[in-house]
């Protein structure tokens, strides 16, 4: 074998390319449609749309899984339900979603979030079993990280709940790591406007975790 | 001064830098850091690595696919040429080895930077050096046992060199790597199995020249490939997935 040759293959996204970006085009022939196309015909239920999808933008999937996760059977599961919720939830993607990859982007998110919050319980509950073995006090040194694992979960939850372009402006700050002017240039929308719905985001989010997060509680 | 604003405090919650006005009244408000903080703990939860818009991509293996297939009765298959597969190393490591899951609980204040610090340091960086020359020199360089060039991957255009040799205390692995500059993250090398399903760490490459011990014992015939990656400085101690060069040893 030559160095190299077939084996590591790897594209640098671009930042950002949650958003939309176009994929390199090693993840489309020429005669296949335009990333609109696949968007339309995948909430239509056409199945070809699926596999397209899945052409185009696993791999940015699986790799938000592998750098949550590491590679193995935890980003699988995540890229696997991911594309799975996606096709059996596709009624709830419409047009005002965005990019179709930005939407499959979010439900990553929420399966990279669940996933953690399923091994944090059975960390506890493992815990639990070790603390009456050793007949300690229960829980001890594990509060804060079980609190914002749950967070994590809520807040993605509310961020859902949130209109346009709230939802993608705050996105941009906390996924993308804009600042407020970096937001205001790729978004065109003003300055000022931007730096009002970053407030008004941020205090409901606060009020979503004192009326039911986890980190508040004393 | 008055107090921040509720907007700059919001900023100030997402780490964003004050103006020196606004950044001199919070070092010396309680009340406004105490608003900061409570905006803040949103912040942290969700402006983490894990949380963070693709970076690289790193191509499932193929059973992701059969098993979305299986659950959703698709018959309609990806293209494999499409969704490239097996290609990248990181799919080889057992994920009860990763470190991965003490990630998002640190705070970091611009988690998701040092992503793009990588890629960009991928995609502009320049290239030092030139050509590969001989990589162990001195008078204990030892015997040469096997030796190949590491090809580029990418664009990055990141290349170099990597000899075993056999010296009194062992074998070492001697690697030459050209490559970029890197802002943030650094270069490790690693020896794969030719399938890329398995693979042991070597060590932390620099650029230029690096000898690294290898492990005793370890078949080269059975871990051929030198694999040399870009790794952040995350501590997760798996690989990152983004290789940068490789080769194939030849005895």
């Amino acid at each position: 074998m030559s160095a190299g040759a077939g084996l590591g293959l790897r594209s640098v996204a671009p930042y950002g390319s949650g958003m939309g970006t176009e994929p390199t085009p090693l993840h489309r022939a020429p005669s296949d449609p335009d990333d609109a196309e696949v968007a339309r015909r995948f909430s239509a239920g056409d199945e070809q749309a699926l596999a397209w999808a899945y052409e185009r933008w696993a791999g940015q999937v699986h790799g938000m899984a592998v750098r949550a996760f590491g590679p193995g059977p935890d980003a699988e599961d995540v890229t696997q339900q991911t594309f799975i919720a996606a096709w059996t939830g596709r009624a709830g993607y419409a047009a005002g979603q965005g990019p179709l990859p930005g939407w499959l982007v979010g439900i990553c998110r929420h399966k990279i979030a669940d996933t953690w919050a399923r091994r944090d319980r059975q960390r506890r509950s493992a815990d639990a079993a070790a603390d009456d073995a050793r007949s300690r006090p229960p829980g001890s040194g594990s509060v804060e990280v079980d609190s914002v694992v749950a967070d994590r979960v809520l807040l993605l939850g509310e961020l859902n709940r949130l209109g346009q372009p709230q939802r993608s402006i705050i996105e941009l700050a906390f996924f993308d790591d804009l600042t407020h002017a970096q937001i205001s240039a790729r978004t065109g929308i003003p300055l000022g406007t931007v730096k009002s719905h970053i407030r008004r985001t941020l205090e409901r989010l606060r009020n979503r975790l004192e009326a039911d997060g986890a980190a508040l509680q004393p | 001064m008055p107090h921040c604003s509720p907007e700059q405090l919001a900023l100030a919650a997402l780490h964003e830098e004050l103006p020196a006005d606004d950044a001199a009244h919070l070092a010396a408000c309680a009340q406004c850091r105490e608003e900061v903080a409570s905006l803040q703990r949103a912040v942290d939860a969700l402006a983490v690595p894990s949380m963070a818009a693709p970076g690289p991509a790193v191509p499932p293996p193929a059973r992701v696919w059969d098993a979305i297939a299986a659950a959703t009765g698709a018959t309609t298959a990806p293209r494999p040429e499409f969704v490239p597969a097996e290609a990248v190393p990181a799919e080889a490591v057992p994920a009860e080895d990763s470190g991965a899951d003490v990630v998002p609980f640190r705070r970091r204040a611009r988690p998701a930077r040092r992503w793009l610090t990588v890629a960009a340091a991928l995609l502009v960086g320049g290239v030092v050096g030139a050509g590969a020359v001989a990589v162990v020199r001195g008078q204990d360089e030892g015997a040469l046992v096997a030796q190949t060039a590491l090809a580029p991957l990418d664009d990055d255009g990141s290349a170099g060199r990597a000899e075993v040799r056999e010296q009194a205390t062992g074998r070492v692995l001697a690697v030459d790597l050209d490559a970029p500059e890197l802002d943030d993250g650094y270069y490790e090398v690693w020896l794969l199995q030719s399938d890329a399903q398995r693979m042991v760490q070597v060590g932390v490459v620099q650029r230029g020249a690096t000898v690294l011990p290898l492990p005793d014992g370890i078949d080269l015939g059975a871990y051929p490939l030198v694999d040399v990656s870009v790794e952040p400085l995350d501590g997760v101690p798996t690989h990152s997935g983004v290789s940068v060069a490789r080769g194939e040893l030849e005895t």
